[in-house]
């Protein structure tokens, strides 16, 4: 064990031990509740077609600002996750996976967090998703995910319309649908594995990395938009909220987000079809004496979940297009081109049984312009291109309520297999240092806990 | 989903932050809130109506629901629709969509609360029976006006009214998902939804016949 299992078991008993503490800190009497299934009383499977995948119930809980209640519980609204993990990779690294870490078969803790989710003042339709995140294969504490939003519910000529707000920290964390690059497939994923090294700007280049105000509505239960306007944080803030202010960019002005989807439901089935984006005029490395990068993402995408009690499936597929002008970077003589192109394609079919065991099937595709200054340090071929499958199967044992002594500890055991057939640019020796695609399929198995 | 980054050299004084926005947060939600034993009548036709908003996530707009999973509320007897949430909010009434939503939804609920969401869903303009295979329809008809004498079935009308129409505690059937019709069948079988009356009027029936009476009732 390359990650020194000693070491590892150190740190899962001192977070553990963190997640004690504050159990005994939730139970001081206070007139709110600690997460939302204690908010709602409801179970886990009332809002997540395996968490965190929502159904439209959750959905709706989310959109009315996560303040829908019921249940009876007087604890306060914080919540707790563990996720401990096992990467083996078909080659290891040599040099270890990361600082700290063997070249394979690592075990690690890769995520400890704590949550503030649920109502702040829920007469005024006041509440937050805030998350704040351990990993530690970075050995670093931060921010992560978070949204606070304000909503309104009221009746427009004989239809309801809800009206809101967000104050968030990435671009589609405030979406609905598990499409959209926060919240949409792989769930979890390894920290000690390679990973293609190229994304559009929208899927997570800037999470945590700026602050977005996004104004909303939801028209019928069938029409929803959303725009809202992001700018990067200074580093001094970067760093306070844990975030290495190394190598970060900024933003020129405010960069627009938008949202646009259709969503009719019938039956058991629930459909989403919808459009996406984020335009940013981007300062690389924060250098302003070049001029911007601008960078255009357009995205479409489309869900759909067919809900029974016993046998439940779920779709999901996403296309994002990007449009680079590289004006910064290529004055800087770090591009080569001016003009570039990258396409993301994401798709993932889900199969659940009595909503525990899960079994779920996922293609990612990433596609681009060939550039030199751009990608010859991660690519033989100067090429961003990617390829991999992912199956996984999921066994989720307290979807329904959790043991008597915390009915609302959750815990999902994930078995997830990784197969590149092309990564970054290639599928044989794509580093030029004799590295093939496959060297990076993974086996990645992890227990993820919530309560 | 970024729920693990890959963030170096972050400073340790971030951990103030970790503590402090969290802390922050708790203590606004602590002084949030007030006790609505307190509230006037005039408050709590908008505890209601902020009820019957949550209600309608899952129920549909008036209590008209889009998914089989959850039944129609609009146009259910009024006394029904009281006696099972006071039912869910007491544990009497313990099938598993019970707990997984029912029970955390009525928990809280006061009984003035419960008689102003009885009246409101049950003032609801009823949905509409859908049309289903005529051969189902046919013979579950047969078993709704007829019962099987013979297995000790009896007629469903005998309670639920000739037209499904349901009468104070008895609930109103017609218009129902046939999918939510065939699962409470089910519950009362297996007593999973504990009702002696409808446990020995049900036990007999076939799966076959279950879909039949399930159709039948969802075309009234």
């Amino acid at each position: 064990m390359g990650g020194g299992f000693g070491a590892y078991l150190r740190r899962s008993i001192a977070l553990a031990g963190m997640g004690v503490v504050s159990l005994f800190f939730a139970v001081a009497p206070a007139n709110a509740l600690p997460s939302f299934a204690r908010q709602t009383g409801q179970q886990c499977a009332a809002c997540h077609n395996g968490f965190p995948e929502l159904t439209p119930y959750g959905r709706l809980f989310k959109l009315n600002g996560y303040t829908f209640g019921g249940g009876q519980s007087n604890l306060p609204p914080l919540a707790m996750m563990i996720v401990e993990d096992y990467t083996h990779t078909q080659a290891g690294q040599s040099g270890g996976a990361k600082t700290h870490y063997g070249p394979n078969n690592n075990f690690s803790l890769n995520t400890g967090s704590i949550f503030y989710g649920g109502r702040i003042l829920g007469d005024y339709g006041l509440g937050a998703f805030v998350q704040m995140t351990y990993n530690d294969p970075a050995r670093s504490f931060h921010w992560d995910n978070s949204d606070v939003r304000w909503a309104h519910a009221t009746t427009i000529y004989g239809n309801e319309t809800v009206f809101g707000i967000s104050v968030n920290n990435n671009p589609s964390v405030t979406d609905l649908w598990n499409t959209t690059p926060a919240w949409r497939y792989p769930f979890q994923s390894s920290s000690l594995s390679l990973t293609p090294s190229n994304k559009t700007i929208i899927e997570g280049t800037y999470s945590q990395q700026v602050l977005g105000l996004n104004g909303y509505v939801s028209w019928n239960r069938l029409v929803y938009a959303e725009v809202g306007g992001y700018h990067t944080l200074s580093q001094d803030t970067d760093m306070a909220l844990g975030i290495a202010p190394n190598g970060t960019d900024s933003f020129r002005g405010m960069a627009p987000y938008w949202r646009l989807a259709l969503q009719p439901q019938w039956g058991p089935n629930s459909f989403e079809i919808g459009t996406f984006g984020m335009d940013a005029s981007i300062n690389p490395g924060r250098v302003t004496q070049f001029g911007t990068n601008d960078k255009t993402d357009l995205g479409f995408d489309a869900q759909y979940q067919w809900l029974s009690d016993v046998h439940r499936a779920s779709a999901q597929v996403s296309y994002i297009t990007e449009h680079q002008n590289l004006k910064s970077s290529f004055a800087q003589g770090s591009s080569t081109n001016r003009n570039d192109q990258l396409h993301s394609f994401n798709a993932k079919a889900t199969y659940s049984y009595e909503q525990t065991y899960f079994g779920t099937l996922a293609y990612s595709r990433i596609q681009g312009s060939g550039d030199p200054g751009l990608y010859s340090s991660t690519s033989a071929n100067n090429s961003p291109n990617s390829d991999w499958w992912t199956v996984e199967a999921d066994y989720i044992p307290f979807n329904h309520g959790g043991p008597d002594f915390w009915p609302w500890l959750n815990v999902k055991f994930g078995l997830q297999y990784i197969w590149y057939t092309k990564f970054n640019g290639a599928t044989t020796n794509y580093n030029g240092a004799g590295r093939n695609a496959a060297d990076n399929n993974t086996l990645y198995g992890f227990v993820w806990l919530t309560f | 989903m970024t729920l693990q980054t890959d963030r170096t050299d972050a400073t340790r004084a971030n951990f103030r932050w970790a503590i402090a926005i969290p802390l922050a947060l708790v203590l606004a939600a602590c002084n949030a809130g007030q006790p609505t034993s307190e509230q006037s009548a005039a408050n709590e036709q908008s505890v209601v109506q902020g009820t019957v908003h949550v209600c309608t996530s899952c129920h549909g707009f008036h209590g008209r629901s889009v998914s089989p999973r959850f039944p129609n509320l609009a146009g259910q007897q009024k006394d029904y629709i009281a006696a099972q949430l006071k039912a869910f909010r007491d544990h009497t009434r313990a099938d598993p969509h019970a707990h997984t939503y029912m029970w955390g939804m009525a928990a809280t609920l006061t009984d003035p609360t419960i008689d102003g969401l009885a009246d409101y869903f049950s003032s609801q303009k009823p949905a509409p029976g859908t049309t289903g295979d005529p051969t189902l329809i046919a013979e579950g008809g047969k078993i709704f006006k007829d019962g099987i004498p013979d297995r000790k079935v009896p007629a469903c009308q005998s309670c639920h009214g000739k037209n499904g129409e349901g009468a104070s505690i008895i609930p109103r059937l017609a218009g129902q998902h046939p999918g939510y019709i065939a699962d409470q069948l089910d519950n009362f079988i297996s007593k999973a939804r504990a009702n002696e009356i409808m446990h020995e009027n049900s036990k007999n029936l076939t799966p076959e016949e279950i879909q039949q009476i399930a159709t039948y009732v969802g075309s009234l």
